[in-house]
């Protein structure tokens, strides 16, 4: 029993209807007290490992532990020390605030005299106590995610499991939600793993991220040692004006550079775009190619995704859409 | 297990029902129709024999299990929505036994079925159905048509888990509950059916909720009812346990 991580798989497999291979085995390890992202485009097994990591579905082989606790063998006590917020919305919308809290609290146990003062502080937490004598019908998206946190935060958990948190919500919905999170991690010393296709967000907010597509690890690490993977420096994109093999011709006599991506609009690496911008440029003019428009940026981890699977994360998730589809009807059928 | 975790899904229905209670209302208008209507007509004819009881008060409570039973195996509809939304799959991870989770459900179904006691006892009595009023005769009708609608909505719960679509759960639904009505002893007595039907009615769990509620409410036969919510309570017991083994699919 692998001790001392918060979770912990080991070549985790999940095959629906014995024909669609959510997880290619999966291995992965999340320290206590760690801020993890797991990435990758829609159909990339997410949901699926989090759903067996919260011990709703089991695995078809492998095994998976979080705080030292057996997935399958021990769901229950699993369940006693972990939240989770699924990606669909999981609050009656025809009850109030309150009462959603209050009916969660007693699914958890919470004893009586306890009850009462957890809902407050919950409440007063996630900014809700105006709206909790609403029925949550009329409440927002971004209400309604802090609700769901905070019915998953009331027992203090471990280990806090959010599925897509911010997935449909503005960006002012999204950064309330994000400094709630922080703020219970910084105050209880949570472990928190968290999904998301936004991988800006996955940047901004995690501390190592796993990068996941069609059902596997495809990278691990600090969100800028991952980014680092795709080379240091600077990346600049050359959005072109007619013929693309010439660019690439005259770019290939630029020392320090590397092309990234070979289409139109072209994207190269270099170590310093500040001084070697000029160069570049004009040996793009001396063979006679017309450049409309140049970008700057650090390299993100959509570049890394790029780099690791040799397409764009909309790319993966049209590829994928077939696959994507099949296995939903095949979860709706329930093999 | 723990039966106040349970009794929260109890509870949850309950405030439900509070904020909108449209429900009680519009599931009373068929069993209205059914004993103000075709109660009062068949009456009048003499059709049918209820040994001695009248055809009104025969078919109350006849009436009131068809409108409960209703309300039970609809109960399914919920779960196939919240399995959609993703209650249910929060509620797989609290720290719930299955058990609780469907022992729960089953009898906030149940509670959900309960209130149509109410609401038929208010139509029928002032139409004339003669009925045992008294506190012990109606506990039990509570009692036997709790067990009974508990044992409807584990049912209800189990086709949830192979039915996941609405549609075919809605198709699924009309396909039973009209059946179990009619080949039950609801609007006459099972003596009066062919040989196959009677069979079945037999071992239509309708029949024995129907049988305890007669016994209560009509012949005023409190052992009688015992021993029939007995025979119910296993009918029930066998749903939970079956709907416990089998909602972990209902998510997959």
């Amino acid at each position: 029993m692998p001790n001392g991580f918060a979770v912990r798989a080991e070549n985790l497999v999940k095959v629906y209807e014995g024909t669609v291979r959510a997880l290619d085995g999966v291995t992965l390890s999340v320290e206590e007290g760690e801020l993890r992202a797991i990435v990758g485009p829609n159909g990339a097994g997410k949901t699926t490992l989090m759903r067996i990591l919260t011990t709703q579905i089991k695995p078809t082989s492998g095994d998976a532990w979080v705080l030292g606790r057996h997935v399958v063998r021990e769901a229950g006590k699993v369940r006693s020390a972990i939240g989770y917020v699924p990606q669909e919305f999981s609050v009656w919308n025809d009850l109030t605030g309150y009462e959603n809290l209050l009916v969660y609290a007693k699914l958890y146990g919470i004893p009586r005299d306890r009850r009462k003062r957890v809902i407050e502080e919950m409440l007063e937490f996630m900014e809700l106590k105006e709206a909790a004598n609403r029925l949550v019908r009329t409440y927002s998206g971004g209400m309604i995610r802090r609700l769901e946190l905070a019915i998953a935060l009331m027992v203090k958990p471990r280990v806090l499991f959010l599925d897509e948190p911010t997935i449909g919500l503005d960006p002012r919905a999204r950064a309330l939600v994000w400094s709630r999170v922080l703020e219970y991690r910084k105050e209880y010393g949570a472990t928190v793993v968290f999904n998301t296709h936004y991988m800006e967000e996955a940047e901004k907010y995690s501390e190592v991220v796993t990068m996941m597509n069609r059902g596997r690890v495809v990278a691990e690490g600090g969100p800028s040692d991952l980014a680092k993977a795709v080379g240091e420096g600077d990346l600049v994109s050359l959005s072109l004006e007619g013929d693309v093999a010439k660019a690439l011709e005259a770019l290939s006599r630029v020392p320090g550079l590397a092309v990234a991506s070979a289409k139109n609009p072209v994207l190269v690496r270099v170590e310093n775009a500040q001084r070697q911008l000029p160069y570049l440029m004009e040996a793009l003019m001396g063979n006679g190619v017309r450049v409309k428009e140049v970008g700057i940026r650090r390299p993100t981890l959509e570049d890394v995704f790029v780099k690791l699977t040799g397409m764009t994360v909309e790319e993966a998730e049209a590829l994928g859409f077939r696959g994507a589809a099949a296995m939903r009807r095949a979860i709706r059928r329930g093999g | 297990m723990s039966l106040a975790r349970a009794l929260t899904f109890v509870e949850l229905e309950l405030r439900r029902l509070r904020h909108d209670p449209t429900e009680v209302f519009t599931r009373a208008v068929q069993p209205i129709l059914w004993i103000g209507v075709f109660g009062t007509v068949m009456a009048r004819v003499r059709a049918i024999p209820t040994g001695g009881v009248d055809y009104l008060t025969f078919i109350t409570p006849g009436v009131l299990m068809q409108s409960s039973s209703f309300i039970a195996m609809a109960y399914g509809i919920m779960l196939v929505w919240e399995r959609e939304s993703g209650i249910l799959k929060k509620v797989l991870t609290l720290p719930l036994s299955r058990l609780t989770v469907v022992l729960g459900r089953s009898l906030a179904g149940a509670a959900r079925a309960l209130t149509q006691l109410f609401v038929i006892l208010l139509v029928a009595v002032p139409l004339g159905a003669k009925l045992d009023l008294s506190p012990i005769a109606l506990a039990l009708a509570v009692l036997a048509l709790l067990v009974g609608a508990a044992g409807l909505t584990a049912l209800s719960i189990l086709l949830a888990t192979f039915m996941k679509t609405r549609e075919r759960f809605m198709g699924i639904l009309q396909a039973i509950t009209m059946p179990l009505f009619f080949a039950s002893n609801a609007i006459y007595p099972i003596e009066v059916m062919p040989a196959p039907l009677q069979a079945f009615s037999r071992v239509n769990p309708l029949t024995y909720v129907i049988q305890a509620l007669r016994e209560a409410l009509v012949y005023s036969n409190p052992l009688a009812c015992l021993q029939s919510i007995v025979d119910i309570s296993l009918f029930s017991l066998a749903m939970i346990a079956l709907a416990t083994l089998l909602l972990g699919k209902i998510v997959e």
